[in-house]
């Protein structure tokens, strides 16, 4: 893992540099010139990029970000601050900070619409605080000193170059990082990230602030780049023309954020030489994002799939046990999960009356019972996505009240959902890592190995639906939480893969220490897998004990299928 | 007489292969129940006759006409109802309107009152204040003034009394006496089976059952099996 | 005191314009679920394509009229594409889509109507209607405010008593169950884009005189629009109704305090973070995900 993230880095990084070459010493000192914007505004499209492409936050102001660096940085260079433009940007770009997670603050408790509101918003009041102070030494035509070693139009090239390598190559590796997962896992599902213990705060709020970081020092180098700024270079319409051009070319890729600043860069020059009008970009940038927004794929994704098509197709690697798994953690004994006169109303609906149920530790408990009975409500409930419910949840003996799910994963209850939930961006091993915290290379290889999944370099999107349900299981597994919770894990597998589900599933608990819960409808999996089985119908335990006898109850057959069956079970 | 047919359907969900290859077969003037456990494709086979999702492969056909490439309003249009699972009321209007709403021009509200005559003193309630069997009859009541030949009927029985369920599965009975195709979906059998002509038990998207309603109501070992799975499996 | 209340006043008519902005925007929201950042922009069109007609020498009244048609045709273009493509999106991803397209309506706005290139904006209604409390109100004020309160109280009467106000009430309570009884939903919806479109672009050519009147500014007043559609929570019409209006109360009043005069533009972003902060205090999840 950490092998992949160095080549990444050092593959960005290398052909960055060649690029870099090549345009210092074949193109003439005006495209030299040109494509330094391209690579200024690719930084404010990175940054764009890290917040709405990864993290699923629409920003509509992410050039008030840069607006605020670079004021700060006219501000330092009109009162000759020591340190030059270099330092300068940076205190630009940690000014912007704050600027970002108060912006962000709102984004805690809303999504996509509303912060989409908020954004513009700001924007909007950005423009008119901005008219109104003005930019330092705008009025006296201040020029913003460049470094002296970087002074001339080809020097400040290498300037800013250097600066997109250094930000793409940190983010390279923040990507591919636990912190990078999680960005896209909150993108994709709140509480899915949350009940894989990811502090939803923390990760939309470093987001945003290291967003507003990298835009605030594009804003720094603009400064540098046209000395003199006026505030049109930072107004609404650009931050939205950004916006159009990320989605479009999909800016939080490395490819697609240079893609998209040759596209606002080099497209007005095209224009201008086919002497037609020059905002006729815009109208491409907005027929271009809804274009990706259709189909749902981005330029960059385009480019890289036809590059993938190119390649020799490699079948999918199943995982190989690159040594025996470690041993199984042991977990205090006893019940590992009590659920104590459990009730749970929705207005006036009760949907869990004074539910009672123990998981003992070292064993699979089935949960069954008809549509509706309340199970995944059961499980919510234990996961803390339920703000309200009377009785009480006892993790190890603990109580779990007024806890947070995010806190109750990290505690150590960890749950599958019904549909798969996994960020398709990421790979296999970034997703188990996610999961599980920290975990050997060995031990994510056999865990792998064991689930019979594909290696830790898979591409999530790459892999069938079956394989993703298999990957949820084994993600709560990796975490080696004393208690599992699996909500229908063999939904929409075929019958002979769900019964091998089941066999591992039996097997969890003597392989990896964890107690399982299991909701299931499939019978044939519950009696293969679960030591007992607990009924549900119209929110109340019906019946409990060992599966083959209590499925044999009149009162359970009863309940599926609405009417009773002596004869049947004699 | 209506022919509702269904032929080697295959249906995805979110990329779940969740129909696998059905066949089934609805005429007018009979109750065809499909029945099965939880998660047996069920619900998603319904959606995607009546266009809710889109099938991959296989055809819907009513009375020659394809339906399986049209839109949901058109294959209403063509004659085919669906009642979904939940009692799915526009809740913040009346019963009366919620009726009107769906109004098919050669219809009458009467119709509906004459099947459910509950409904005539609840006309000015609106429907999300109602009680579920209330909500359950409404459902059925606008898809009948609505001038459907085929109704599709999901779960109507989930989470009512058993009292409302036999007058529910009466009103069905009705409607297929009256010469309408009714295919009624059903986790409850007994109740489905002593009204229904044909029956069907679904199981992971593959058709396990296909024959007589009494015949299979009496062999209840042989349902038991279908249902709760096998210990010997 | 007194300056702040003829201020204040003078915001009236803007107040009155963003009410009936406010009001359409919940009224695409409600009706197709789409949070419409084009809003605005398409009245623009309308706007301009009435200024565009009196300049060319016709009367004012027919111009009205074409401009109105205009911003009907131009709310039915955005309608074309979102229920073309994004019938089965997000909300999250239709909000992004009106976005991106608004970039390129204001593109092609400031082309067709010269970037800041001045434009004559005649007074559809002009004149002083009366003195209060010695502040004149004007003509334009009284209407944009009767005009707001009457398509605020015709939009709750039109949904609750005539057939296609049914059906759209089905259609927004559940469009599935609605196309599934037969309902016409993507004429219905296209029918919502045009009429939204058609009253934004009269609301703008009220209002357009008295703001700075390029394409650009005026397609940019979606924002105090979206502020008043939230304090009425994306449901309310008449909550949005005043919302809007003490929008442009608090702008000309805030205009008339010296120091502060100058940021009046920042008062939608902060009414929007104030009842955000509010509304939301209890969310905690995202919806159903």
């Amino acid at each position: 893992m950490k092998h992949a993230s160095f080549r990444a880095a050092a593959t960005t990084a290398l052909l960055l540099a060649v690029l870099g070459a090549l345009i210092f010493f074949l193109l003439p000192k005006y495209w030299v010139f040109l494509v330094t914007a391209v690579f200024i505004v690719g930084i404010a499209l990175q940054s764009l990029g890290l917040v709405t492409g990864r993290t699923g936050m629409i920003s509509l102001c992410q050039m008030s970000f840069a607006g605020v660096g670079a004021w700060v940085t006219g501000y330092l260079n009109l009162i000759g601050a020591p340190g030059g433009l270099a330092v300068w940007m940076l205190i630009g770009g940690l000014a912007a900070v704050p600027v970002g997670i108060a912006i962000g603050l709102p984004a805690l408790r809303l999504r996509g619409i509303n912060l989409a509101i908020v954004t513009l918003g700001f924007a909007a009041a950005f423009d008119t605080v901005l008219a109104t102070i003005t930019f330092p030494g705008q009025t006296t035509f201040t020029q913003v000193v460049r470094p002296e070693a970087f002074d001339s139009d080809k020097g400040y090239f290498l300037f800013v170059l250097l600066t997109y390598g250094v930000i793409a190559v940190v983010l390279e590796f923040v990507s591919r990082s636990r912190l990078g997962a999680a960005w896209l896992a909150v993108r994709h599902s709140e509480r899915a990230a949350a009940a894989n213990g990811i502090s939803i705060p923390r990760a939309k709020l470093s987001a945003f602030a290291i967003s507003a970081f990298i835009s605030g020092i594009s804003g720094g180098l603009l400064a540098g780049y046209l000395g003199t700024l006026v505030s049109e270079n930072f107004s609404m319409m650009q931050s939205l023309a950004l916006f159009a051009v990320a989605t479009m070319a999909g800016a939080h890729f490395a490819l697609g954020a240079i893609a998209g600043g040759m596209m606002i860069v080099l497209f007005p020059e095209l224009l201008r030489r086919l002497n037609l009008p020059q905002d006729v970009g815009n109208v491409f940038f907005a027929l271009g994002a809804v274009q990706a927004l259709s189909t749902g794929e981005t330029i960059a994704e385009t480019w890289m799939r036809l590059a993938r098509k190119l390649r020799p197709t490699r079948a999918v690697e199943a995982a190989t046990a690159a040594g025996s798994l470690p041993d199984k953690t042991s977990h205090p004994a006893g019940i590992a999960l009590e659920v104590r006169d459990l009730t749970v109303r929705y207005g006036t609906v009760t949907a869990l009356d004074k539910v009672n149920l123990k998981v003992p530790a070292g064993t699979v408990v089935g949960l069954v019972g008809p549509n509706g009975a309340g199970k995944s409500t059961l499980v919510d409930a234990i996961a803390g996505f339920l703000y309200r419910y009377d009785g009480s949840i006892l993790l190890n003996g603990s109580p779990l009240e007024a806890i947070s799910a995010t806190s109750r994963s990290k505690l150590g209850i960890r749950r599958t959902w019904q549909t798969t939930r996994i960020a398709p961006e990421l790979r296999v091993g970034e997703y188990i890592r996610l999961a599980a915290g920290p975990i050997s290379e060995s031990e994510l290889e056999s865990l792998l190995a064991w689930f019979g999944c594909p290696g830790p370099e898979t591409l999530i999107s790459t892999v069938d639906v079956g394989t993703r349900r298999l990957l949820d299981v084994a993600g709560a597994v990796a975490s080696r939480a004393p208690v599992i919770l699996l909500d229908e894990p063999a939904a929409g597998v075929s019958y002979d893969e769900a019964l091998k589900l089941g066999e591992r599933i039996a097997a969890i608990p003597e392989t990896f220490g964890s107690a399982v819960l299991l909701i299931e409808h499939d019978m044939d999996l519950v009696r293969r897998a679960c030591s007992a089985i607990t009924v549900f119908d119209f929110g109340r335990v019906i019946a409990a004990g060992a599966p083959a006898a209590v499925l044999d109850m009149p009162v359970v057959q009863k309940a599926y299928m609405g009417v009773e069956f002596e004869e049947a079970a004699e | 007489m209506t022919t509702f047919s269904i032929g080697a359907l295959q249906v995805d969900r979110s990329g779940i292969p969740v129909i696998r290859g059905v066949d089934l077969e609805a005429r007018g003037g009979e109750i065809s129940v499909l029945l099965g456990s939880n998660g047996a494709g069920k619900t998603t086979f319904l959606e995607s006759l009546s266009g809710i999702i889109p099938v991959r492969s296989g055809f819907i056909n009513l009375d020659g006409v394809e339906l399986a490439k049209l839109r949901p309003g058109a294959r209403a249009k063509a004659g085919l109802s669906h009642v979904e699972q939940g009692r799915t009321v526009f809740p913040a209007m009346t019963t009366e309107e919620n009726l009107k709403v769906a109004l098919h021009p050669d219809a009458d509200l009467k119709e509906a009152y004459d099947l459910f005559p509950e409904l005539l003193q609840r006309r000015n309630v609106e429907a999300g204040m109602l009680s579920g069997g209330e909500q359950q009859m409404v459902v059925i009541a606008r898809s009948i003034v609505n001038r459907p030949r085929v109704i599709l009927i999901d779960e109507m029985s989930s989470g009512l009394a058993p009292v409302i369920v036999s007058r529910l599965m009466r009103a069905v009975r009705q409607l297929a006496d009256d010469g309408m195709a009714v295919v009624l979906v059903e986790q409850f059998a007994a109740l489905a089976l002593a009204i229904g002509n044909r029956a069907y038990v679904l199981r992971r998207g593959q058709i396990v059952y296909d024959g007589d309603c009494a015949a299979l109501a009496g062999d209840p070992a042989h349902l038991h099996r279908l249902y709760l799975g096998d210990a010997a499996a | 005191m007194d300056s702040l209340f003829t201020a204040a006043v003078a915001g009236l008519s803007a107040g009155g314009a963003y009410a009936i902005l406010g009001v359409c925007a919940i009224f695409t929201y409600r009706l197709v679920a789409v949070v419409n950042f084009t809003g605005a922009a398409i009245g623009a069109a309308g706007t301009f394509a009435m200024v565009a007609l009196f300049e060319l020498g016709m009367p004012l009244l027919p111009a009205v009229l074409f401009g109105v048609a205009a911003g009907a045709l131009a709310g039915l273009a955005i309608g074309l594409v979102m229920t073309t493509w994004f019938t089965g999106s997000n909300a999250s991803t239709k909000a992004a889509v009106t976005a991106a397209l608004l970039v390129g309506i204001i593109a092609v706005g400031l082309r067709l109507t010269g970037g800041q290139h001045p434009h004559y904006f005649p007074e559809i209604i002009p004149g002083s209607a009366f003195r209060l409390a010695g502040v004149e109100v004007t003509w334009a004020a009284v209407t944009t405010l009767v005009l707001s309160v009457a398509f605020t109280l015709l939009t709750e009467q039109f949904l609750a008593r005539t057939r296609t106000g049914l059906q759209l009430r089905a259609l927004s309570q559940r469009p599935m169950a609605a196309e599934l009884i037969g309902i016409r939903v993507r004429l219905l919806a296209l029918g919502v884009w045009a009429v939204t479109g058609g009253v934004t672009a009269f609301a703008l050519m009220i209002i357009a005189p008295l703001r700075s009147p390029d394409f650009a500014s005026l397609s940019l007043l979606v924002v105090p629009a979206l502020a008043a559609a939230l304090i009425g929570a994306f449901s309310s019409f008449r909550a949005a109704l005043i919302g809007g209006v003490m929008i442009g109360l608090i702008e000309g009043g805030v205009s008339a305090i010296g120091p502060v005069s100058q940021y009046r533009g920042a008062v939608p972003f902060l009414v929007i973070l104030a009842v955000l902060l509010w509304s939301q205090r209890g969310a905690r999840w995202d919806e159903a995900r």
